[in-house]
């Protein structure tokens, strides 16, 4: 297998042409193969070894027992019986075509048995061997053993290997037969194998591409369910969120756009009347005045947009402390009570002590919100009630109003940035108390449900249990 | 006549708290950078200084609060800082900061704050009953009067009026108020505080003359006997 890569990666968005071998696909097919190819031989061995070897391991026992059946007859009855025992042996009728027996002088002559001439030497004293003989005028391979007796004789009991020779060509040929056909499935395999993959990938880097180019609204299509389609959906989700952040990056400019340039624009214009009209102290005042004020609104949204920021960033956590809940929510209700009062509301509420751990100017600021935007948003319903209390183990803050509620369609984008329902235009504001009070309860690790209370509006920010 | 320390690297907003401490009375001195400035701290004592978070050069701000109190120099300090996040602000305090104000800021802001500061060890809390003219107010026993009538008061309304009757000639804004009657620091950005101040006033000066309670257009609210009440509302030069 290919170890080094032909080259580091292919640039996304430049079609085919990556090199063979530094094709993951590639790389997997001859993987595959390879590891065909190990089945296919152990596989191989093992039948090999099945079928030859034990053929192999019968005939050396043949050939041991009837070597020492004819070693007894020499011990008990001398040259006579084993004469007498080499005869019956070869006309039994007892694999007499392949049997091998033979009684050899020191001279090599041989005195008893149907032994041929063989070529080289015996094999040693009691050692089984393979070696080549004549039989029936031709060269046959056998295997035997050669005992020597006392008279200095030796006796030869062998076996023709005819028979072997035969079955290790049938399964010698089948093997390499087999062999042959896995290296073409498996090339083949692995073309189709690498084919597949490359088409799947193909297509989620065909819309990668389109991505980068700009379309960003392109998706992968998403077929069945295998890793590719799970692959599909991770990348299409990962794109959903962020087209949303640049959504809401998109409208966060254009938001900031307007609500910088709208109070930068008039300071500037006047300061410019101001330049003009230099003449009355008193109008200078005035218009420094105003410009001020409109330029303290600018620092204002700032200082909001960072709040939220850092309050993202998560790094107030470590100055949390254990703290009432309920304290904090009385001490916001009273705080507006007075306020609310003003303005034909009458704000309620209700709690028992209820411990978390979070920072206490972020909570206060965050009920300041929701109660201020009860009060002006809810007016119409002349009551505010704020509730603390455990819901299933979870301290759960509950801030209500009676009012005309917020459309449906709007439910979702209230707590965006710069947002707001349409029909709150008119009221003083600048769409981030949402937002603030969305990044507070986050770095709280709790959640904010807002919901329509019918009447009305309800936000609940539910803390993790404690 | 009280004396200020100002450390701050940016030589105009340098100007623009010189000019206007010294318009409010302070005699003040400047250092634009940290080394100087711990040597100026150990050299004088201050009434109150006012410390730039961020300083060019081997000590910032946070440093050299921490050697001041390191020392026991326990002289009042106000951290300013462009540094908005609350927990920057955290941090000062935690350093051993009196108070933090963050840049921008408005002068009345700064010079209400400082007054306070440098006013703090003036008033006790040992003193438990308040007198502003015919205003009377025990804080023992909870007890309000003006020109001998009693006055009731909710719980709050009473600690509004402490506060201010204890900051008595000094202007304090809303975010002061924030923090000193309802122990939270945040900006409410409405007018509840305002409400707040209605109410009490309603209370305490509505059937009585001469009004105690005094509105300072864009800064904040003064509790005096006279009218002319405070440096800020002198104007500048």
């Amino acid at each position: 297998m290919a170890r080094s890569r032909a080259r580091p990666g292919n640039a996304a968005g430049t079609g085919g042409g990556t090199g063979l071998r530094g094709s993951i696909a590639f790389r997997l097919a001859v993987g595959y193969a390879l590891l065909v190819a190990v089945a296919m031989a152990t596989l191989s061995a093992i039948v090999y070894f099945g079928t030859v070897g034990v053929f192999e391991r019968s005939i050396d026992n043949k050939i041991t027992n009837v070597e020492a059946h004819l070693v007894d007859a020499w011990s008990i009855d001398g040259r006579v019986g084993l004469m007498r025992e080499i005869d019956a042996q070869l006309h039994d009728l007892i694999d007499t075509d392949t049997e091998v027996v033979g009684l050899v002088d020191a001279s090599g002559r041989v005195l008893a048995g149907n032994m041929g001439r063989w070529t080289g030497d015996l094999p040693p004293s009691g050692e089984l061997a393979f070696g080549q003989m004549l039989r029936g005028g031709a060269p046959v391979s056998v295997r035997m053993v050669a005992t020597r007796l006392d008279d200095g004789t030796r006796l030869v009991v062998g076996r023709d290997l005819i028979e072997l020779d035969a079955i290790r060509n049938v399964v010698e040929r089948a093997l390499g037969v087999s062999a042959g056909v896995s290296v073409l499935l498996a090339f083949f395999g692995a073309q189709v194998f690498r084919s597949l993959l490359e088409a799947r990938i193909g297509r989620i880097r065909r819309t990668t591409a389109r991505i980068a180019a700009g379309e960003l609204s392109s998706r992968i299509v998403v077929m069945g369910n295998d890793e590719f389609a799970r692959l599909g959906d991770d990348i299409n989700r990962m794109l959903d969120r962020i087209e949303a952040l640049m959504d809401g990056v998109r409208h966060v400019s254009n938001s900031i756009a307007h609500d910088l340039r709208t109070p930068l624009s008039r300071v500037r214009s006047r300061l410019d009347r101001a330049l003009q009209a230099s003449t009355d102290p008193d109008a200078l005042v005035a218009d420094a005045r105003l410009a001020i004020e409109d330029i303290d609104s600018v620092i204002s949204l700032f200082d909001k947009l960072l709040q939220i920021a850092a309050l993202e960033s998560g790094v107030r956590a470590g100055t949390f402390e254990k703290l009432d809940l309920a304290a904090i929510a009385h001490d916001m209700a009273e705080l507006y009570e007075a306020a609310a009062d003003e303005q034909g509301v009458t704000v309620r509420f209700a709690g028992l002590p209820t411990t978390i751990r979070g920072d206490r100017d972020l909570l206060a600021s965050a009920l300041a919100s929701l109660i201020d935007n009860a009060i002006k948003y809810g007016r119409s319903g002349g009551r505010v009630d704020v509730a603390v209390e455990l819901a299933d183990g979870s301290p759960t803050l509950t801030v209500r109003d009676y009012g005309p509620g917020v459309p449906l369609e709007d439910m979702d984008k209230i707590t965006r940035r710069f947002y707001r329902v349409d029909q709150s235009r008119h009221l003083p504001g600048n769409g981030l108390g949402l937002s603030t009070v969305a990044a507070i309860a986050q770095l709280h690790d709790a959640t904010l449900a807002l919901r329509r209370a019918a009447p009305g509006f309800e936000a609940c920010v539910t803390f993790p249990p404690p | 006549m009280p004396n200020c320390l100002v450390i701050e690297d940016d030589a105009e907003t340098r100007e623009y708290l010189c000019s206007g401490l010294r318009a409010a009375g302070y005699a003040v001195q400047t250092e634009a950078d940290g080394e100087q400035g711990n040597r100026r701290l150990q050299e004088t004592r201050w009434d109150v200084v006012v410390l730039d978070r961020m300083l060019p050069g081997q000590v910032d701000g946070i440093g050299i609060l921490e050697q001041m109190r390191a020392r026991g120099d326990g002289t009042p300090v106000l951290i300013l800082s462009a540094l908005n996040s609350v927990d920057e602000r955290v941090r000062g305090l935690r350093a051993g900061s009196d108070d933090y104000l963050t840049k921008p800021f408005v002068m009345s802001e700064l010079l209400a704050r400082v007054e306070n500061l440098s006013k703090r060890s003036a008033w006790s809390r040992d003193v438990t009953v308040l007198q502003v003219a015919d205003l009377q107010l025990d804080v023992r026993s909870m007890r309000v009067t003006r020109q001998g009538t009693p006055i009731t008061l909710q719980p709050r309304e009473f600690r509004l009026l402490e506060y201010l009757m204890r900051h008595e000639g000094q202007i304090v804004t809303r975010t002061m108020l924030l923090e000193g009657v309802w122990e939270y620091h945040f900006d409410p950005q409405t007018n509840v505080i305002d409400v707040q101040i209605s109410r009490l006033r309603s209370k305490i000066d509505k059937d009585f003359a001469p009004a105690l309670i005094h509105t300072v257009r864009g800064a904040g609210y003064v509790l005096s006997a006279t009218p002319t009440y405070g440096p800020v509302a002198r104007p500048a030069g």
